[in-house]
């Protein structure tokens, strides 16, 4: 489903990712670690095209990332949904706003959207905030609109960076919770995180990133 | 459709939350193309104006005292022949004293103490309406002043060379005047919605990585542009109306005859005022949003 094959990446002529391969399966769930600045994030901004690799070859559910013409940019992440670090939700919407926003995007019809949304709010146990606004809504509640977005249209591939940063570690359990039931229904699912309790005893494939290259791949 | 409608909300939104900045911006439209619309009334009326008086435009060709009744023909003739000239009618003397007599009214008494009658024959000549400039008419008296029998010949040479260059004048202005406020409108629609753009570029961005296409986020801005164009012009439309209408009503208390002289703009001017404002505010907008790169 996620394929880099020699994938380079340089900033400013500094090196941040260098010759990077690996695959991801269909249905997978793996995490990518490493310390804070080994380029995680830079190797998710090159999956959803936020980024373009300066040298290799990368393919998302059949796309040739780095060949994408502008125009399509949005119809690949139409099947990535994207966790963000930072969240990204719009305060100015309501919960139920900013996640029909990616079935708006979707062109989907009013009466749908209503219907998917209300669907996934019951499954993140948030239906009874729907018509509140995400900055009274708690880290975790946020964290919890914010994969609703993700995962509301349902894509093939789901990339959350660093999921549970600001979380405590109730919190962060059930947010993994949830990234384990949406993998159970299908989706590939890759994490980048720096807390190794996140997937320690988890049985998922870890990629280790350390000085701009995958130093070695474990079982977690 | 789904995408339209949300588009549509989502700039009604925007107009109803930045009412001020949007209200201020089409009210500087709405001047700008009143100004237009109003410039180009007054032009379109001096531009009747000088048509009507053309249509009443002669050339009198005064005729020599001793001409025969032969040669009066032979030049009638030759005007008739002539395909500049679009009338041709002769004057006798006795019709000339008759005409001078009317005129005069209560001092028409005054002829009677003329021993004889001092007018001479003409012929007056209408032109067609196409060669109506200072200079074809010139050279048309000039050469019809050479002919045989002809003692003089008179016509308005100041008043159509003054209105003439008036209605130059009024054009060449208008055109460059009309330039510079839609230049202007462009301009105005494109500082707004440039600013909402920035107010929005966060909520942008995560559009972007979300998959949304550039219609999707162009759409909601145009839609505000287009609005600030349509109010624009209607308002202009109806400040027009509404100082065109006072014009011809209190006018005719000063000057009776502004009636018959003023031109109404046609319903159709009305409809492009509000046309001009959709197009250049959509155009602005247009180029607010630029291009949205991924």
């Amino acid at each position: 489903m996620i394929q880099f094959s020699g994938v380079s990446k340089y900033y400013d002529g500094d090196v941040v990712l260098k010759d990077i391969s690996f695959t991801i399966e269909k249905g997978e769930l793996a995490y990518i670690t490493g310390p804070s600045g080994a380029g995680k994030t830079t190797l998710l901004k090159l999956i959803y095209c936020a980024e373009r690799p300066d040298t290799g070859q990368i393919v998302v559910a059949g796309w040739d990332v780095g060949k994408l013409k502008q125009g399509t940019i949005p119809f690949l992440r139409r099947n990535v949904g994207i966790v963000f670090q930072d969240f990204r939700l719009l305060f100015n919407k309501t919960v139920f706003d900013n996640i029909a926003l990616a079935l708006r995007i979707h062109d989907m019809q009013p009466r749908e959207i209503k219907e998917t949304v209300n669907n996934v709010l019951k499954d993140i146990r948030l239906k009874h905030k729907e018509h509140v606004f995400p900055q009274h809504l708690s880290g975790g509640e946020q964290q919890r609109i914010v994969i609703a977005r993700a995962m509301v249209s349902r894509p093939t591939v789901l990339l959350a960076d660093e999921p549970t940063g600001n979380l405590d570690m109730d919190t962060s359990r059930n947010i993994m919770g949830l990234f384990r039931e949406i993998n159970a229904r299908g989706t590939t699912v890759l994490i980048a995180t720096h807390n190794n309790a996140l997937f320690h005893g988890t049985g998922r494939r870890v990629l280790y990133l350390n000085n701009t290259h995958i130093e070695k791949e474990a079982v977690g | 459709m789904s995408t339209l409608i949300y588009a549509l909300q989502t700039a009604m939104k925007s107009i109803w939350n930045e009412k001020w900045i949007n209200l201020l911006t089409v009210l500087s439209v709405s001047i700008g193309l009143l100004i237009l619309s109003s410039f180009v009334t007054v032009t379109l009326n001096v531009d009747s104006a000088l048509k009507r008086w053309a249509k009443g435009f002669g050339m009198v060709v005064y005729l020599d005292e001793d001409l025969t009744g032969k040669a009066e023909n032979e030049l009638k003739k030759l005007f008739l022949q002539d395909p500049d000239i679009l009338e041709v009618r002769y004057i006798s003397k006795e019709q000339a004293v008759r005409e001078l007599r009317l005129s005069l009214g209560e001092n028409a008494s005054i002829l009677d103490e003329l021993d004889e009658n001092p007018l001479p024959s003409s012929f007056e000549l209408k032109l067609k309406r196409e060669l109506l400039k200072p200079a074809v008419v010139k050279k048309k008296a000039e050469q019809i002043s050479r002919l045989k029998g002809v003692e003089e010949v008179q016509y308005g040479e100041k008043w159509l060379s003054s209105l003439n260059t008036l209605s130059t004048i009024l054009k060449t202005s208008a055109i460059f005047l009309g330039c510079a406020i839609l230049v202007a409108i462009v301009f105005i629609t494109y500082n707004t919605i440039k600013i909402f753009f920035y107010r929005r570029k966060d909520e942008i961005e995560t559009l972007k990585l979300l998959g949304a296409t550039r219609t999707f986020i162009r759409l909601p801005f145009l839609i505000e542009g287009l609005f600030i164009g349509i109010a624009g012009g209607l308002i202009s439309a109806v400040a027009l109306f509404g100082i065109h209408s006072m014009i011809s009503f209190k006018g005719v208390e000063i000057l009776p005859s502004i009636r018959t002289l003023m031109v109404a703009p046609p319903l159709q001017a009305y409809i492009l005022i509000v046309l001009v404002g959709a197009v250049m505010s959509l155009t602005g907008s247009f180029i607010a949003v630029g291009r949205i790169r991924y």
